[in-house]
């Protein structure tokens, strides 16, 4: 239909098709998150609530994924699970083929709530630094992750100021730029945009594709907003509720680089966004 | 300019007011030698300001106050911070703290006599018991009170348990403790005092006793009037303290639009 950029995607979700295109990754063996059958029950006995049922999907090197569903489906639980926050009941998910037990050093997590995640006592400089501490990493190493991370965002000006001190849209980007410089193969982001204004969010949303280019990042978006998932994803997992399970995994055809307007005005866009959410609304 | 002084200047006036209705009632005899006039206390006060034995008992309240402060925020965070962290080690204890909690110093004055005789230990030992207890239960709440999300990335992104106390969970737990502490710094005072006046510990507490037990009315007021301003200071200086600790609070921001 359009020609798609390298890397080309294979459809690797256990119930989509079994029919795989032509590999042109470079490490193409096993997926590089792969969620299997994944399971989380909390509590036991009468009193358990399961959120999650039975999660399957893959997410490949290099690849933006998006998670939609209704809200409550249990999609930060998901995240949690993912990452290593909250053993899963049963099931796997794991990275490179091996499972995740505790966080994963490849992998950083933004979350929605930016003000509550960056620590307000801290300048935006020191946020960065915070988790990098434990890395023992050189001052001069230290300094380039910060400063390169910082100039990613577009916030090399910010950095003495505190979190509190910059609206809701800089200090995602702060949180974003804390991500950065962590230097992670795997980016997980839960409704990273949704606590920002319309404009904000489309920058924010151009952003992310920008990362996923200049580092070859994969990345996972959970939202809810349907239009963001099939703007940002080369596949979106859509997700039914309760308790959660794959409804289906959409491919996204539309051609990069994406345009907030030209992309946004295709057709395939319109019919896209239809798909995922017709699977949304239909009911369960 | 006129408005940032107009407070100043009535509270002045109030002090101002307070003195004379003091001068007045004295002048007008109505409690007989136990309140001599305003102005013979404070000639009192100033001859006694000239002698080295109010600044000796001035220099062991203040040591006495600040040390056992010190002790208390050390000891109470930390402990504060184990009771709120170790599920095991709050079930264990937060029953008895929260007994011991509403015991006031003075109820263990005698005990504390008893055991430590009339000495500074006994003072230090009072005033940490008094303080230490409330120190604790905020830091608890502080540590409780930390953001979930906050705990949680600090996790994800691999950081030890150790170091998210150190430099998560604390941190949060700073204004709890800023609080704390704002209402522990005049009691440590209170206490050094009392311990000094009714167990007999070093400093203005003893001289305040001893110039009761003479009679010497002018120099107990005087006494007291010293403790007033030590009051306000030590309130002063926490509050400038918490203002510097966290700038970076809701309460103490400076909004930089």
């Amino acid at each position: 239909m359009s020609a798609r950029q390298a890397p080309a995607l294979p459809i690797r979700n256990r119930k989509s098709t079994m029919a795989q295109q032509p590999e042109t990754r470079i490490s193409a063996t096993t997926p590089r998150l792969d969620v299997a059958h994944l399971a989380k029950t909390y509590g036991s006995g009468e009193k358990s609530r399961t959120v999650i049922e039975d999660l399957t999907f893959t997410v490949d090197a290099g690849e933006v994924v998006c998670i939609v569903g209704p809200s409550g489906v249990g999609k930060t639980t998901l995240l949690k699970c993912l990452a290593g926050l909250h053993p899963a009941s049963s099931g796997r998910a794991a990275i490179d083929g091996r499972t995740i037990s505790g966080p994963p050093p490849e992998m950083a997590l933004v979350f929605q709530d930016y003000n509550r995640s960056l620590m307000p006592w801290l300048t935006v400089r020191k946020n960065l630094i915070l988790p990098l501490r434990h890395l023992k990493l050189p001052a001069a190493e230290l300094k380039e992750r910060c400063d390169s991370a910082l100039s990613a965002v577009g916030l090399s000006h910010a950095d003495n100021q505190y979190p509190w001190q910059l609206s809701g849209g800089m200090q995602q980007r702060v949180a974003i730029a804390r991500a950065l410089a962590y230097r992670p193969e795997i980016l997980i982001m839960d409704e990273p945009f949704a606590s920002v204004d319309a404009q904000t969010r489309f920058d924010l949303e151009d952003l992310c594709l920008k990362i996923r280019k200049d580092f070859n990042m994969t990345i996972l978006v959970v939202t809810h907003d349907i239009d963001e998932a099939v703007y940002l994803a080369d596949r979106v997992v859509v997700l039914g509720s309760r308790p959660a399970r794959v409804l289906r995994v959409v491919d996204v055809d539309l051609p990069a680089p994406r345009d907030q307007i030209s992309t946004r005005s295709l057709p395939d866009f319109a019919r896209q966004r239809t798909e995922v959410l017709s699977l949304i609304k239909r009911p369960a | 300019m006129k408005a940032s002084i107009r407070p100043y200047a009535f509270s002045a006036l109030g002090i101002a007011g307070a003195l004379a209705i003091w001068q007045v009632l004295a002048a007008a005899n109505v409690a007989g030698n136990a309140l001599p006039p305003a102005t013979m206390v404070f000639t009192t006060l100033a001859s006694i300001l000239g002698t080295g034995m109010f600044w000796s008992a001035l220099g062991a309240t203040l040591g006495i106050a600040l040390l056992a402060l010190a002790v208390a925020a050390l000891a109470g965070v930390a402990i504060g911070l184990l009771v709120g962290s170790f599920e095991p080690v709050r079930y264990a204890t937060l029953a008895v703290l929260e007994f011991l909690k509403p015991v006031p110093p003075i109820v263990i004055l005698p005990l504390a006599v008893l055991v430590l005789g009339p000495t500074a230990e006994m003072s230090l030992f009072l005033v940490v018991f008094g303080c230490l207890l409330p120190i604790v239960m905020q830091t608890v709440d502080g540590v409780q009170g930390t953001d979930p999300v906050a705990r949680d990335t600090a996790r994800s992104y691999g950081m030890g348990e150790g170091e998210i106390l150190a430099r998560v969970v604390l941190p949060s737990a700073m204004p709890y403790i800023g609080t704390a502490m704002r209402v522990a710094a005049p009691a440590a005072l209170v206490v050094t005092v009392v311990a000094g006046l009714l167990g007999g510990g070093p400093g203005l507490g003893q001289s305040i006793y001893q110039a009761q037990a003479a009679g010497d009315y002018a120099s107990l007021y005087g006494l007291v009037i010293v403790l007033g301003v030590l009051g306000l200071l030590f309130q002063g200086a926490t509050r400038l303290a918490e203002r510097r600790v966290l700038h970076w609070h809701e309460s103490y921001r400076e909004v930089v639009p």
